[in-house]
């Protein structure tokens, strides 16, 4: 497609994909390569000042996907355009990353935050670069420092509640997950890997909690298939433990029963007229069917 | 000291899984259809996770679904591979060893298999693997003559072959799975993809 066949309807087409992967965050690379690079190289005078925010954009998806070619002239035009900027010298830092020069790169971030010492963008690009070199500890330590500052900072928290969950150390990522659940209670992916840590800690009173993050999980999505499958697995082991109440036993099984009936009804929706998931849907059948028998 | 043979359709789909989510530390089950014996035979594997590895309750729910599938299917779960996030380390973790226990409580020649991002490149000779077995109540490196890929040419051609078709996109793992239920973790249609690239004359890998 050269550009003098392109519509411009197809070109907005094109910059709404990019935008919409922006906000979302998608980290779907190769595809704004792809775009990105089109877009740069045939229409750049029709993206007026959205060029340059596309350019970093795609400066950013070039690296992850080993286009320094590509990442190098996106650089250039950013700089060209805004020679001072902390953010285009962070994006340098960020190619400097790229291609392992760990210590090049700690070094313009230092001179940015002599500069600006409130810069978070170069104390996150350092801490991942501890993460790069599998320096999990200074990572975490890092971090830690970071949040007392900037105890607001969502991102953070989860790269936090990630590393601690490389680490094993179940109880503190825990407490991370524990501060987003509290600034995001809608959530259902963060009560989700809390339930999952709880139950990895396990014990009779991790497990309850974890079934009851579970179901909190699936209360705010329903189709949250690991909240269904961990509300089923949590309850079939309070169940099954000799050290709980008659009635207990019972609420569990009941709570069992029902997981187990969703689940049973997804893949039975899930299998309609598709030959391939028999294997995944019998798989399933007898998973429910062998844990019923060591529950009762 | 038994040997152990690693089939192109298990080496393709562990090299697909690891492709599919560089940042990612990913990892699975190995298996068998030969009977038991000194010598383990891993024709086939399943992708189990990319995320929260080490967290129990979805490695849980996926080893009782492959043991099923295993029953119903005449396969047994011989080993477990695992490829790290941090390409420069390709040394088994806490989290690798248990699973990797728990594996050898049901059968006594269960190998571990690290995968070594850094020799993951086109062009590169030697297969991007690392394999362990269970010895003195120790994990320990397996001798490297022990390990046996056959054809290891023809594997190689047929993954990139797998990649410049665009068939790499249709791996999918339990994860995967758990995201979208309709995507089968057996990944029938790309063994049928990959078996459709071995060649018949060399026979069953």
């Amino acid at each position: 497609i050269t550009s003098t066949n392109v519509s411009l309807s197809c070109i907005s087409e094109m910059r709404d994909k990019l935008r919409k992967w922006r906000e979302e965050n998608y980290r779907n690379s190769e595809q704004i390569v792809d775009v990105g690079e089109e877009l740069l190289n045939e229409h750049a005078s029709k993206l007026g000042d959205d060029i340059w925010i596309i350019y970093e954009q795609v400066m950013i998806a070039a690296l992850d996907c080993s286009r320094d070619d590509l990442a190098w002239s996106c650089l250039q035009e950013l700089k060209r355009q805004f020679p001072d900027s902390h953010r285009v010298k962070r994006l340098a830092g960020m190619r400097l990353e790229a291609l392992e020069r760990y210590e090049d790169a700690n070094k313009l971030y230092d001179s940015i935050l002599q500069d600006d010492p409130t810069n978070t963008a170069a104390r996150k690009r350092k801490i991942s670069i501890l993460r790069a070199q599998g320096k999990s500890s200074e990572a975490i330590r890092e971090l830690n420092e970071y949040l007392e500052q900037f105890v607001g900072d969502q991102e953070a928290w989860h790269e936090l509640s990630e590393l601690y969950i490389n680490e094993h150390d179940y109880a503190k990522a825990a407490f991370c997950l524990e501060e987003l659940m509290m600034t995001n209670p809608h959530n259902h992916l963060y009560c989700e890997q809390y339930a999952e840590v709880k139950y990895t800690q396990g014990g009779l009173e991790n497990l309850e909690l974890a079934r009851k993050y579970f179901a909190q999980a699936l209360k705010l999505n329903n189709r949250n298939m690991r909240a269904l499958f961990g509300l089923y697995m949590s309850a079939s082991h309070i169940a099954a433990s000799p050290k709980v109440s008659a009635k207990v036993k019972k609420d569990n099984m009941k709570y069992g029963a029902w997981a187990a009936s969703q689940i049973s009804r997804a893949y039975q929706m899930a299998g309609r007229g598709k030959k391939e998931n028999k294997c995944s849907v019998k798989a399933v059948e007898e998973m429910l069917e062998s844990m019923q028998i060591t529950m009762s | 000291m038994g040997e152990v043979e690693l089939s192109c359709l298990a080496y393709a789909k562990m090299y697909l899984h690891a492709s599919q989510f560089p940042r990612c530390s990913v990892n699975g089950l190995l298996l068998s259809s030969s009977p038991a014996g000194a010598a383990v035979c891993i024709t086939d594997c399943v992708p189990l996770l990319h995320s929260h590895l080490s967290l129990a309750p979805i490695t849980q729910l996926a080893l009782t679904q492959v043991d099923a599938w295993c029953s119903q299917t005449q396969q047994r779960i011989v080993g477990y591979y695992q490829a790290n996030a941090c390409v420069s380390d390709s040394s088994p973790t806490p989290c690798a060893l248990k699973i990797a226990e728990k594996i050898f409580e049901q059968c006594n020649n269960a190998v571990l298999l690290m995968i070594d991002g850094e020799k993951m490149f086109p062009g590169c000779r030697v297969p991007p693997i690392v394999m362990y077995e269970r010895k003195d109540a120790r994990w320990t490196l397996k001798d490297k003559h022990t390990i046996m890929l056959r054809q290891w040419e023809e594997t190689c051609s047929i993954v990139n072959q797998l990649f410049s078709s665009g068939d790499q996109t249709l791996l999918v793992d339990f994860d995967s799975h758990l995201d979208d239920i309709t995507k089968d973790w057996t990944n029938q249609k790309l063994n049928a993809k990959i078996m459709e690239l071995i060649s018949p004359a060399n026979g069953n890998v």
